[in-house]
């Protein structure tokens, strides 16, 4: 397929290659001498030039239409894209220091391997190796042999640069736009923090689709898919009024995800101690509040509602919560979304506290913190009201939420999840983006000094006739 | 393709079959033909009758009259002779001339030409050929037997147009080697330097001799102005260096100005006794001259 990357060159080229017909039919030219023997009757005119109503010289005309155009095409840097029809693959793979731990590299390199190999070994698109910067392996290249000596290839020592792997998009892309449809893998041991804020706009410029993350786990496991695992069933405190369908929601979620949930209201004496999971949905009487605590510290996750936050003290939540009716999606820090909240409280981690979930804007929406052997979890937004109750991913995310500190540990309890992350992780767009989409100019075999020496040619043809025409007899 | 095939295509020769070009004036020929003679004798056609003289061949008295007069007449007969005529043919470099998809002034005035030729000689006349073109010729002497037809047609196969013309020179030249009262044809576009003045005078001095002169004016649709061309830089073969910027098709003054030309040429021929004969190369030869043939006839 051959495909242009600066196509109005190509409508100039055309354009162009009708100006030397239009000049030729335009102009006026002095008639062409011609035999009457008769020519005495004549009466002289000089006004005598004659609009050209067909061509005299098709072959030169020819010559200086296809040269304009050749040039035009020239200009419009054309390129052979190699028919690749299907999906292909553009896989981002991490050899930054921080694969080096454990056998993650090892499982990465698998990933990459499964990801662009085919099962006949044939290549489905292009590897990104990147650390501080990304090289690009063209798809070519991308063999067995490559996989398997870069599973032999020592770790390296320098930190992994997400934006020099984003950057290395674009470049990688416009070599598969013969495919139907691509998709961008990224193979990393993620990073929660120290991200860049310019990543955002940077991860919304290279690429129209969603990055699919496959995340290497310190254990050297992937957790490439989003999901709950819940071993067995486990006991969950719901504390709200039973009768609110605030509250009926939420408690649902939770059972489909595994909890056992009993509802008590607020004030009324609370079960033997045994449940994994506190959910504080109303405000709670102050003995109640201690009684929470305590089991909180002994072990139990707390997961405190918007409307309760109050009930709690200490809670892992600075300022004063404003309610802000602009509430808009939640991004989870596994990259789950939820969107539909109601509304939102505003407020910030405090000191110790991770952020398990943002809002669109990057501002908090859950943050964690441990609490003596337990784990305490603020929520910036009503748990059970809005239209989120209604959505595919809520039980997932209310999931996430009873999970508590769990994965902030192994990122770092203490850092946050910034701007940038949240941008790569998102899903903007599909998870396959069709590669006609891709905006990136060139790519290919280039053709453009070949179609120019064509036009050389030509001009030099061109040259030839026209002396030949204009040679004397 | 011979130059008899080639001149006198079968389908020429048959539309010419019966036609025969009679001399309008008398002729004093030497053999028999089809043209009346000066000289009474054998002939057929009755021309009056005259008092018998003594020597008289008694077979000539008219019985019958001197019956009704007593007195003794002879019965005179027109002799029918031939003549001797020849073609002269312009060979100058404007009948090369063409037009646009049409045939050369010289080719067609070489149908007419053979076509004339065929028919005198198959009544007996002595035809001979000239031509003029870069210089006056005296192609072939005037000769009435048949196998000279084919020289004749030879000798028109191998003209070609160049150079400036000028008839005068070669009318006078057949003046001097043709007898008298013999016949002239001439097949040209009369396109003359002089406006034609030569040629008259040298046609008026034939004329004087007794010759019969017969003018055929050969030209194209392009040049007689009936398919003018359009715009170009026009120029005379026989004068290259001369040209002219013009558009003749948007000229009505054009075919006025050709047409003036030949008619004042026709004018000072015909009062000179010469015949002028029209002809253009859109024309078939054998259309025009079965129609010029009958024409004569009155």
């Amino acid at each position: 397929m051959i495909t242009f990357g600066t196509p109005a060159f190509l409508l100039a080229g055309a354009l162009a290659a009708l100006v030397p017909l239009a000049l030729h039919l335009i102009r006026r030219r002095p008639p062409a001498r011609a035999p009457l023997p008769t020519e005495r009757f004549l009466a002289p005119n000089p006004r005598t030039s004659v609009r050209v109503s067909r061509p005299t010289d098709p072959l030169l005309l020819a010559l200086r239409m296809l040269l304009l155009f050749l040039a035009g095409a020239a200009f419009a840097r054309p390129a052979w894209l190699p028919d690749a029809r299907g999906a292909s693959e553009i896989v981002l793979l991490d050899r930054g220091a921080a694969m080096a731990s454990g056998d993650g590299a090892l499982q990465a390199v698998a990933v990459a391997r499964q990801r662009l190999l085919g099962a006949d070994g044939e290549p489905r698109g292009e590897l990104v190796l990147f650390d501080t910067a990304a090289v690009r392996v063209p798809r070519r290249r991308v063999s067995p042999a490559l996989f398997d000596s870069l599973a032999a290839a020592p770790a390296f020592a320098s930190p992994a640069r997400y934006a020099a792997a984003l950057r290395a998009i674009p470049g990688a892309a416009r070599e598969l736009r013969g495919a139907d449809s691509v998709r961008v893998t990224l193979v990393t041991r993620p990073r929660w923090s120290g991200w860049s804020d310019g990543i955002a706009p940077l991860r919304r410029a290279v690429w129209p689709g969603a990055i699919d993350l496959v995340a290497v786990t310190e254990a050297g496991g992937v957790d490439s898919a989003i999901t709950d695992t819940v071993a067995a069933a486990k006991q969950a405190l719901y504390l709200a009024d039973p009768r609110d369908r605030a509250t009926q929601y939420p408690a649902a979620a939770l059972g489909a995800v595994g909890w056992t949930v009993t509802v008590v209201a607020p004030g009324q004496p609370l079960p033997p101690a045994g449940a994994g999971l506190i959910v504080i949905g109303s405000p709670l009487p102050s003995e109640m509040a201690r009684e929470v605590v305590v089991r909180a510290e002994r072990g139990a996750t707390l997961l405190v509602d918007a409307g309760a936050i109050s009930s709690i003290d200490p809670l892992p939540w600075a300022k004063a919560a404003r309610t802000d009716s602009v509430a808009g999606a939640i991004w989870f820090d596994d990259g789950l979304q939820l969107s539909g909240a109601a509304a939102r409280v505003l407020g910030g981690r405090s000191r110790g506290a991770a952020v398990i979930a943002a809002w669109d804007d990057g501002q908090p929406a859950a943050v964690a913190r441990r609490m003596g052997r337990g784990c305490v979890v603020v929520v910036g937004t009503a748990l059970g009201r809005g239209e989120m109750v209604m959505e595919g991913t809520y039980p997932r995310a209310l999931g996430r939420l009873a999970r508590g500190c769990e994965s902030t540990e192994t990122a770092g309890a203490d850092a946050p999840l910034d701007a940038g992350a949240r941008a790569v992780r998102r899903g903007a767009g599909p998870a396959m983006a069709a590669a006609r989409a891709v905006t990136a100019p060139g790519g290919g075999t280039a053709l453009g000094r070949w179609v120019m020496a064509a036009a050389l040619l030509v001009a030099a043809a061109e040259t030839f006739f026209a002396y030949r025409r204009n040679r004397p007899a | 393709m011979t130059a008899s095939t080639s001149f006198l295509p079968p389908g020429l020769l048959e539309h010419l079959g019966g036609l025969e070009v009679i001399a309008k004036t008398v002729v004093r020929g030497f053999q028999a033909g089809i043209h009346r003679s000066p000289l009474r004798g054998a002939g057929e056609d009755f021309a009056k009758h005259r008092d018998y003289q003594q020597g008289d061949d008694v077979r000539y008295l008219d019985w019958k009259l001197y019956a009704r007069t007593d007195r003794l007449y002879v019965r005179e007969f027109e002799e029918r002779s031939n003549l001797q005529a020849y073609l002269v043919v312009d060979a100058s470099a404007s009948m090369g001339y063409a037009g646009e998809g049409g045939i050369a002034k010289l080719r067609y005035a070489g149908y007419v030409a053979a076509a004339l030729a065929h028919l005198m000689i198959g009544a007996g006349d002595a035809v001979g050929l000239a031509a003029f073109g870069a210089e006056p010729r005296l192609l072939l002497g005037p000769r009435a037997r048949k196998g000279h037809l084919h020289d004749l047609l030879l000798g028109l196969e191998r003209l070609e147009a160049g150079g400036p013309g000028g008839v005068a020179d070669v009318l006078d030249r057949v003046g001097v080697a043709m007898r008298r009262g013999g016949r002239a044809i001439i097949v040209s576009d009369l396109l003359e330097d002089d406006g034609g003045a030569a040629l008259v005078a040298a046609a008026g001095r034939l004329r004087a001799r007794g010759d019969e002169v017969i003018v055929m004016r050969v030209l194209t649709p392009e040049e007689s102005g009936e398919a003018a061309p359009d715009a170009g830089l026009f120029y005379d073969p026989e004068h290259p260096s001369r040209q002219v910027p013009a558009t003749p098709r948007q000229d009505p003054g054009y075919a006025r100005r050709v047409a003036a030309y030949y008619d004042s040429l026709a004018d000072r021929l015909r009062q000179r006794g010469v015949e002028y004969v029209p002809l253009t190369t859109a024309q078939p030869v054998e259309q025009a001259l079965v129609a010029w043939v009958n024409r004569r006839r009155g």
